[in-house]
């Protein structure tokens, strides 16, 4: 493990070109009190800041949002991101980079008399305030809704959680694989008659946050529409559990339990008689390919693209129903042709074909080596002070009217507390000063 | 906060707004369930053999029409459905109809199909000033992949996130993550494009056309994979039900009394948690060696690594997932269960929020629904209701949009 470095103290002139401008975009002119930290809330409000919200991270000098704190670092090496630093650069981390660009990050010690009420200041100013601590924690620092709305009327007040602001689990503890094995979709990913495989990424963070971001916008165009504010409370593992699908019928109307040693499929399918269905193996270290075949018109196109070999013609696979029901064989003879080439070149050749197929990708090749993402500029770079350049997930959609406004990399620990405490409040030098030295700010 | 289930629906400013749904994928059908159950009323446009998800499985009980395909019920719940022929002229015209009166089309065709059934977006977009069409396609309107055929695991693929999913022994291909979730994420995109385009719209008194690409949708979502990639150059490798990292990482599933998996990540880096866990397992007596003093250096907890994860494996082994669910979440560890499907409908705490809500079906058992995962205090959404039958709001739709 590298040992700690010194830590990186930003050029000024770069500085000063990064102070908060006017935003542009459907959501300029609402300002964000964020107090979300970790990945769900953070995701959920990087959407509202793309789109031109003045979204204010609200952290602790003492206790930093974690993702500043993970190694992953451009000269981080092959770390797990469990392995936090000892000493870290709160600068330096990639994650909070990705999580946090285009909003603006200041200090405010909650922990604190003046800390609390220098956070109704910046409520008062705000016209939506978002959240995703374990339940109460909010409420310990006296911001309930009631107090909220009082202090800024018809206020949104975004509330996430693993499972929600009600009910007897409201209290535990959760983060994407916990939410993932509650709400089902872990058990419902493998292969029959061993552990599920579940998902290798907290999918449900990503997803949850997905959720978020249109519940608030949802409440924002509400009170557009009506000037009525409101609470939101969205549980993650009810957002997990909506997700699981028709399963949840085949189950409750069918009573057709997945109790059962056929259950899960793999990549196989059970209720559409696909074949081949399946990921085979390429050329190159742990290379795969996806092919999916749903009909008769699809298996012409596949032959045609395999040159019509003749085992194609065996009669095991001469209908629909007859390649669904040998797959084994089908699958081997599949995965003969397959490892014998490059899955960008499978892929090529079976899309020409009309067959739908994909490369397994990994980040390199989203990256690299992906036309459409690059013909659709969906990865932007962003300059840092600290890290440098940086690649950054763009928003996936494409507005032919307006679009998301990047601004800025994300902010340097207390970056805009000049900006926000005396331009926006219009708190006076000495009492900035006087903050400051007592550690509030 | 609950969903107003049972209580007549007493509207939004969602409520006033109307959908047109021409979908023949799961990712635009879901994308007009959201829609639906946030408020606005989805109509769904299908050609007289009916919408292609109708044909997918399973199908209720006894049934195998389409007027029964389970998947069609999931993804279609809340929504009307209108057969128009819009493949002749007579059609054509009554779904021009509908389309002016509607604020947000949704359709699912990739360009070639759009040129081929004569839809010119931008024409459509520039006839309708105030429309917003969320176009919901495998790859997005544009690019040289645009007219690449896709499914769920292709998607899943392509996309990035199939990569990291799987298990620890790599001879073994990556494995899809259940529930058509290829088509979910778009689906999401989608709602957050159209709510967007109506904020836009409230400012600007027009619509878009707002383009939203499953691939790219997928390509942003794989988590730590992106950001192992833009920082250190690093791929990470998947591991069996937990996350995908630059290097192996300990199992995080364990057996318990009553057969079942439970989730559970050792962290030996936090003295908190870890204390919390020997007093648990010390309770139980079966802590062992671990309440020696010398455990409470992390340098002597990482050197008895799979010690621990041993006297660990045993703890669990020998008691039922309820206990060691609610034991352990009281202790504050972040434990949960591999729930089963089956399992759902039972858990209390979803049971105490009134998450799901049955349904009753006219020849086929009720099925219990998941209800919108998003809780207003002061907007409300309505109950679920089930998918309708092929053409069931034909005449309705038509006499009162075209009235």
């Amino acid at each position: 493990m590298p040992s700690a470095s010194p830590h990186t103290t930003p050029d000024p002139e770069i500085l000063a070109a990064r102070k908060p401008k006017q935003r542009r975009g459907p959501l300029a002119g609402i300002r964000v009190a964020d107090f979300c930290w970790m990945g769900v809330g953070s995701v959920a409000t990087r959407l509202l800041a793309d789109f031109g919200a003045e979204v204010i991270k609200i952290e602790d000098r003492t206790r930093v949002d974690m993702p500043r704190r993970l190694p992953i670092y451009k000269d981080g090496g092959l770390r797990s991101y469990g392995e936090e630093d000892s000493n870290p650069d709160p600068n330096k981390g990639g994650l909070f980079n990705n999580y946090c660009r285009n909003k603006l990050g200041v200090t405010i010690n909650m922990r604190t008399e003046k800390g609390r009420e220098l956070a109704d200041r910046l409520i008062a100013k705000s016209s939506v305030v978002t959240e995703n601590f374990a339940p109460g924690v909010m409420e310990r620092w006296g911001l309930t809704y009631e107090h909220l709305n009082e202090i800024s009327p018809e206020i949104i007040y975004g509330r996430m959680s693993g499972y929600g602001h009600s009910g007897p689990h409201s209290e535990y503890r959760s983060y994407g694989p916990v939410v993932q094995a509650v709400c089902g979709l872990s058990a419902i990913s493998g292969l029959p008659g061993r552990e599920p495989s579940g998902w290798g990424l907290s999918y449900m963070d990503n997803i949850a946050a997905y959720f978020n971001s249109a519940a608030l916008l949802a409440a924002i165009y509400e009170r557009m529409k009506t000037g009525k504010g409101t609470e939101v409370d969205v549980a993650a593992v009810e957002v997990g559990v909506s997700l699981v699908g028709p399963l949840l019928l085949d189950v409750s109307v069918n009573n057709h339990l997945t109790r059962r040693p056929d259950f899960p499929t793999g990549n196989r399918l059970e209720d559409q008689p696909a074949a081949p269905h399946g990921v085979y193996a390429c050329t190159g270290d742990d290379r795969w390919v996806a092919i999916a075949v749903f009909d008769d018109g699809e298996w012409q196109g596949f032959c045609e693209a395999l040159g019509n070999p003749a085992w194609v013609a065996d009669e095991r696979f001469a209908s629909q129903a007859a390649r669904f029901a040998n797959q084994d064989a089908l699958d081997a003879h599949v995965e003969e042709w397959t490892k014998q080439r490059d899955p960008h070149e499978v892929m090529t050749l079976l899309q020409f074909h009309g067959v739908r197929a994909g490369a397994v990708q990994n980040s390199q090749d989203l990256v690299e080596d992906d036309p459409q993402l690059d013909d659709r500029g969906t990865f932007f770079e962003l300059d840092h002070p600290v890290i440098g350049e940086a690649l950054f997930e763009g928003v996936p959609i494409k507005f032919s009217e307006s679009g998301p406004d990047n601004w800025r990399s994300a902010p340097l620990v207390a970056e805009d507390n000049d900006y926000v405490f005396k331009d926006v409040l219009g708190m006076e030098d000495d009492e900035f000063s006087q903050l400051l030295e007592e550690g509030i700010i | 906060m609950l969903n107003t289930m049972g209580d007549p629906f007493g509207g939004s400013s969602f409520s006033g707004l109307k959908v047109v749904e021409l979908s023949s994928d799961i990712a635009g059908d879901f994308t007009g369930k959201l829609l639906a159950q946030l408020g606005c009323e989805v109509v769904k446009v299908e050609l007289p053999e009916g919408s292609p998800v109708r044909k997918i499985g399973p199908f209720a009980v006894g049934h195998d029409d389409i007027d029964h395909s389970l998947t069609y019920w999931f993804y279609n719940a809340d929504k009307k459905s209108v057969v128009v022929n819009y493949e002749q002229e007579a059609g054509r015209s009554t779904l021009d109809a509908l389309v002016a009166k509607a604020d947000v089309l949704v359709i699912t065709m990739q360009p070639s199909e759009l040129a081929a059934r004569n839809i010119d977006l931008e024409v459509l977009s520039a006839n309708h000033a105030q429309l917003i069409i969320l176009a919901v396609t495998p790859f997005g309107l544009t690019g040289p992949w645009a007219e690449y055929h896709t499914s769920d695991l292709v998607g899943l693929a392509a996309g990035g996130m199939l990569f990291s999913s799987g298990y620890d022994d790599h001879s073994i291909p990556p494995i899809r993550p259940g529930g058509n979730q290829g088509y979910v994420v778009p689906a999401n995109f989608a709602l957050i494009g159209a709510l967007l385009a109506l904020i836009e719209r409230e400012h600007t008194g027009r619509g878009q056309i707002v383009d939203v690409s499953m691939h790219e949708s997928l390509a942003v979502s794989p988590e730590l994979a992106n950001p192992f990639w833009f920082y250190p150059k690093v791929l990470v490798q998947r591991q069996t039900c937990r996350h995908a990292q630059p290097v192996p990482t300990a199992p995080a599933l364990f057996q318990t009394a009553d057969g079942r998996y439970l989730y559970f990540a050792l962290v030996l880096a936090d003295t908190k948690p870890w204390n919390s866990l020997v007093e648990w397992l010390d309770s139980k007596g079966l802590a062992a060696d671990l309440t020696e003093p010398e455990y409470q250096q992390l340098a002597h907890r990482q050197e008895q690594f799979h010690h621990i994860q041993g006297i660990i494996e045993v703890f669990f082994m020998l008691n039922d997932m309820e206990t060691l669910y609610r034991e352990g979440q009281a202790r504050g560890l972040p434990v949960g269960p591999i729930n089963m499907v089956e399992d759902l409908f039972d858990d209390e705490h979803l049971v105490a929020r009134r998450y799901f809500q049955q349904l009753e079906h006219e020849d086929a058992p009720a099925g219990q629904y998941p209800t919108f995962p998003i809780r207003f205090s002061n907007i409300e959404t309505p109950a679920e209701r089930p998918a309708p039958n092929l053409g069931a709001n034909t005449d309705a739709v038509i006499g009162e949009w075209l009235a």
